[in-house]
């Protein structure tokens, strides 16, 4: 039997070889569709009256919408083998710049929410499945429920609401505008402050169904012989939880985990829009309306290898914690 | 006798003195009476951050905006649309018995780039001849003036330039004194280190501090998707009423929120200044005005049109009829109930619009000629009698031929008052008898169905619109580019030459846009409002495209301003940003 690290390593270069075919399709299904999307980027322009029809076809010229799909695509594919992510019609930019210029406020807002919801819904489901039925089980309930009932965007609203009533929280952006004139510590005062309410609106979703799920997979476990065992074995308590039955219990979790990570850096159309955070889902989503298509192509690129790492950090993972999974 | 004389003379020289030049409203620049205290910040709020800085690429006003606070041009215009002196301090138009025409333009002294170098009339023939009418560069200016015959400066002194034309052109003063001049010494640099001219201040420049203008404000900082910063342009040329250079404020920032309902939670908090509310905001604005200490009011319609037209060459024949029977267009007007347009979607604060020039245009729009079809079912049926129509024993309208009248009306999905508008004409419609039916579509799908393939019958849609109706050419010139409810066959080819309709008073409104343009001189301008006029009559009688109505121009500021004057043609502070000032 060969050394297990070996095998591990061996594994991920095989996932990572299957991908790039995976994105090749990916990359070519998306191209055709912002083609066969009716219109293109310039037709805002067709309904102006200050637009001449030879100043279009100058555009059309300049910006290569003139030439068949298939070729536009082929320079893209030659482009972007070479590290050139194309340029943005709309934003008459380099995409990767424009890109690059969002990462920071995307993983930010991300890793946040993220960090907010797992920690939180991890430690409440837990809690909620140890005191099951208890006063406490059934206020956690009730606020899950509403967590997964209530519409992020409609959160936002609300929050924002409270923080114009109140002016405890700033109403958009990720910095003051005096932000450039702060000291270092103030600056990263200035950041936390704007985040937090797009962190709870983003992340409390999460958290509902993170908690729901932690109490529900806790309590299968609870129920099973082993844990029967372990506490007729008199373990105590705490070591009958932590050791058997929330190990067990995390499986499902980690599947889980995959996919949130696999978001990471897609960035949240609706919660930006309404805190006017400059993240990666207001960019994607203009560009979408714009048909702004190397962006679009960008973004979709972006997500799928994000997808593919994430399924495969979880794969690992749970395989890291759970003996009868085998990386083949 | 002789006191008569003196007296006469006295009265020729006071006349002299107070002739104005041409198009001028007065001799003093704009600000020259203002008052007001120096410092403060604006804070505004924008959906989008600019694209670009250079003023050649920039499409949209998320960039213009920006552009317009550095640039600066030789006459500029007051929030109703009347021009004033600028750059130039005044100027001369000459037409010439063989036809040229030339302007002659005195710039105004001493006066500075924000890097602290001279302006002068190389700056302004640098911008004509090397940037704006420039083959290597096509930009849409290019498109206002007839293509290879384009103007030519030439520099007199270093304050007197000299524009020559071959032709005379009415619109050639207000294009070249309204364009933004360019600094020579900076963008001659630029080309010389190999940079091309549309690479030419990206938004990049901005934190690089490589803008340099004329204008009142300059950008100096661009965090992207956060805000846009701007702070006053130490060399400005221009001095309030007290000889105090303006402008007034310190900073101007551009915050950019890209969603409408947290733009007003933002206002509210205190966070920008100034909010333009929606029709459904503005009694809740009202109301809340004193408390909270905004001024809060309405500003005359707005330059935007909305209409109802019909495709005179839809793909099936029996339609075509219909569509080009003006009697069935009439019936659609008498059908068109504006008023209750107006309460129900918006609020009341909107005005009925007959004809194609906004009353908010007030040099051009005629009230006077125009024909209005009031809401009346009864008129709109004989009107259907009248065109021949007639109702089938299902009360169903059918045109002479027997055929049912049937037909889709579409707007842009997601136009909340489009789609009022379309359900409201539709119940009428239904009374007289006709079968529509309404689906809006996708923004792009309809484009693509207007301008490029022709598959629609009948529309709602808007034009954007301007002070000066020969914008609009594209629109009503019969080969023009946007005359897309009854395109030339030379112009789409969807179009059946063997079945091409267009009707004498197309043909006159074609020549209103054709030839009122060569009407240059000043003593001409009456019969140019006369040409106008006509236009108006003639759109409002035939309804080639029937006009619904026109919002009114909102606003709310903070008490905190001071000068402010909104309009629907100045925007609520963008005409006057460098005399308006701020309290602490």
């Amino acid at each position: 039997m060969q050394p297990r690290g070996e095998s591990v390593l061996k594994y991920i270069i095989r996932r990572l070889i299957i991908m790039i075919p995976e994105l090749f399709v990916i990359s070519f299904l998306v191209f055709m569709i912002m083609w066969a999307a009716p219109g293109d980027f310039l037709d805002q322009y067709r309904m102006d009256p200050s637009v001449s029809p030879q100043f279009l076809e100058s555009l059309e010229k300049e910006l290569g919408l003139d030439k068949p799909p298939i070729v536009q695509y082929g320079i893209w594919l030659k482009d972007i083998l070479t590290g050139n992510f194309g340029y943005s019609f709309y934003y008459r930019q380099p995409v990767s710049k424009l890109i690059w210029g969002r990462v920071f406020a995307t993983v930010i807002l991300s890793l946040s929410s993220f960090f907010f919801s797992w920690t939180l819904g991890i430690i409440t489901g837990v809690f909620s499945a140890l005191k099951k039925y208890s006063i406490w089980d059934k206020i956690l309930t009730v606020v899950a429920f509403s967590g997964i009932a209530i519409p992020g965007f409609f959160l936002a609203l609300l929050l924002l609401y409270i923080a114009a009533n109140t002016g405890w929280f700033p109403i958009s952006g990720m910095v003051s505008i005096n932000h450039s004139q702060m000291s270092a510590g103030e600056r990263f005062k200035d950041i936390m402050w704007h985040l937090i309410l797009p962190t709870i609106a983003l992340g409390f979703g999460g958290f509902a169904t993170l908690m729901r799920y932690m109490r529900g997979s806790l309590l299968d476990v609870l129920n099973e012989d082993y844990v029967t065992f372990a506490r007729a074995k008199g373990l105590p308590e705490r070591k009958v939880i932590y050791k058997h039955a929330l190990r067990n219990a995390i499986n499902p979790m980690i599947t889980f985990l995959g996919y949130s990570i696999s978001g990471l850096l897609g960035g949240a159309v609706i919660i930006e829009n309404i805190f006017a955070w400059p993240g990666m889902g207001r960019l994607v989503y203009q560009a979408l309306i714009q048909q702004d298509v190397y962006l679009v192509m960008a973004s979709a690129m972006i997500s799928a290898v994000m997808l593919v790492i994430g399924n495969l950090i979880a794969d690992i993972l749970l395989a890291a914690v759970d003996p009868r999974v085998r990386l083949e | 006798m002789r006191k008569l004389l003196v007296a006469a003379l006295a009265l020729a020289l006071v006349a002299s003195l107070i002739a104005l030049p041409p198009y001028a409203a007065s001799d003093k620049y704009l600000g020259a009476n203002a008052h007001g205290k120096r410092g403060g910040t604006l804070v505004l709020g924008t959906l989008n951050g600019p694209k670009t800085l250079n003023d050649i690429v920039a499409q949209e006003t998320s960039s213009t905006q920006i552009i317009n606070r550095f640039m600066a041009s030789m006459v500029e215009r007051d929030n109703h649309g009347l021009w004033y002196p600028a750059l130039a301090t005044s100027w001369k138009i000459e037409v010439k018995p063989d036809g040229k025409m030339i302007l002659y333009w005195y710039l105004r002294k001493g006066v500075k780039w924000s890097d602290g170098q001279p302006f002068t009339a190389d700056d302004v023939v640098y911008t004509i001849n090397n940037i704006y009418f420039n083959k290597k560069i096509p930009n849409d200016f290019q498109d206002l003036f007839p293509a290879d015959n384009w103007p030519k400066a030439y520099k007199i002194d270093d304050y007197t330039v000299k524009v020559e034309f071959n032709y005379p052109y009415r619109l050639a003063w207000r294009y070249i004194g309204g364009t933004p001049i360019w600094p020579k010494h900076v963008i001659e640099k630029y080309l010389k280190e190999g940079k091309k001219f549309k690479e030419i201040w990206g938004v990049d420049a901005i934190n690089k501090h490589e803008i340099v203008g004329l204008g009142p404000f300059i950008p100096v900082e661009y965090k992207e998707a956060e805000y846009v910063k701007l702070v006053r342009n130490p060399y400005y040329w221009k001095k309030d009423a007290d000889g105090k250079q303006l402008p007034y404020l310190d900073e101007v920032i551009y915050k950019i929120i890209p969603n409408t309902d947290a733009m007003r939670l933002a206002f509210e908090n205190g966070e920008i200044d100034v909010y333009a509310p929606r029709g459904t905001e503005y009694a809740d604005f009202k109301a809340k005005a004193k408390e909270k200490g905004w001024i809060v009011g309405t500003g005359g319609p707005t330059f935007g049109t909305q209409f109802v037209t019909f495709n005179w060459n839809c793909p099936d024949p029996i339609k075509r009829k219909w569509f080009r029977n003006e009697y069935f267009r009439k019936a659609v007007a008498y059908a068109l109930d504006k008023k209750r347009i107006i309460d129900t979607l918006y609020n009341g604060l909107a005005v009925e619009q007959w004809g194609p020039i906004s009353a908010a245009a007030k040099e051009w729009y005629n009230e006077k000629v125009l024909t209005k079809y009031e809401y009346s079912l009864d008129k709109a049926k004989t009107m259907l009698v009248l065109g021949g129509f007639s109702w089938n024993a299902d009360g169903k309208l059918v045109d002479k031929d027997g055929n049912v009248v049937k037909f889709i009306l579409t707007t842009n999905a997601g136009n909340k008052v489009r789609e009022g508008i379309g359900n409201i004409l539709v119940e009428n419609l239904k009374k007289l008898g006709m079968e529509v039916t309404f689906s809006p579509i996708d923004f792009n799908t309809l484009v693509q169905k207007l301008v490029v393939n022709g598959k629609w019958e009948a529309v709602i849609i808007g034009l954007t619109g301007g002070d000066e109706p020969q914008g609009g050419a594209n629109v009503w010139k019969i080969k023009g580019a946007l005359h897309f409810w009854n395109y030339n066959p030379d112009v789409k080819s969807f179009v059946d030459p063997k079945d091409y309709y267009s009707p004498d008073w197309e043909k006159e409104i074609d020549e209103i846009f054709q030839e009122n343009v060569n009407f240059a001189s000043k003593d001409d301008i009456p019969l140019v409002k006369d040409m106008f006029s006509r236009f108006q009559e003639l759109v409002s009688e035939h309804l080639p495209l029937i006009y619904t109505v026109q919002q009114l121009f909102l606003y709310a500021y903070t008490n905190k301003l001071h000068n402010v004057d909104p309009t629907s043609m100045g925007g609520i502070v963008t005409w006057n940003m460098d005399w308006i000032w701020k309290e602490k």
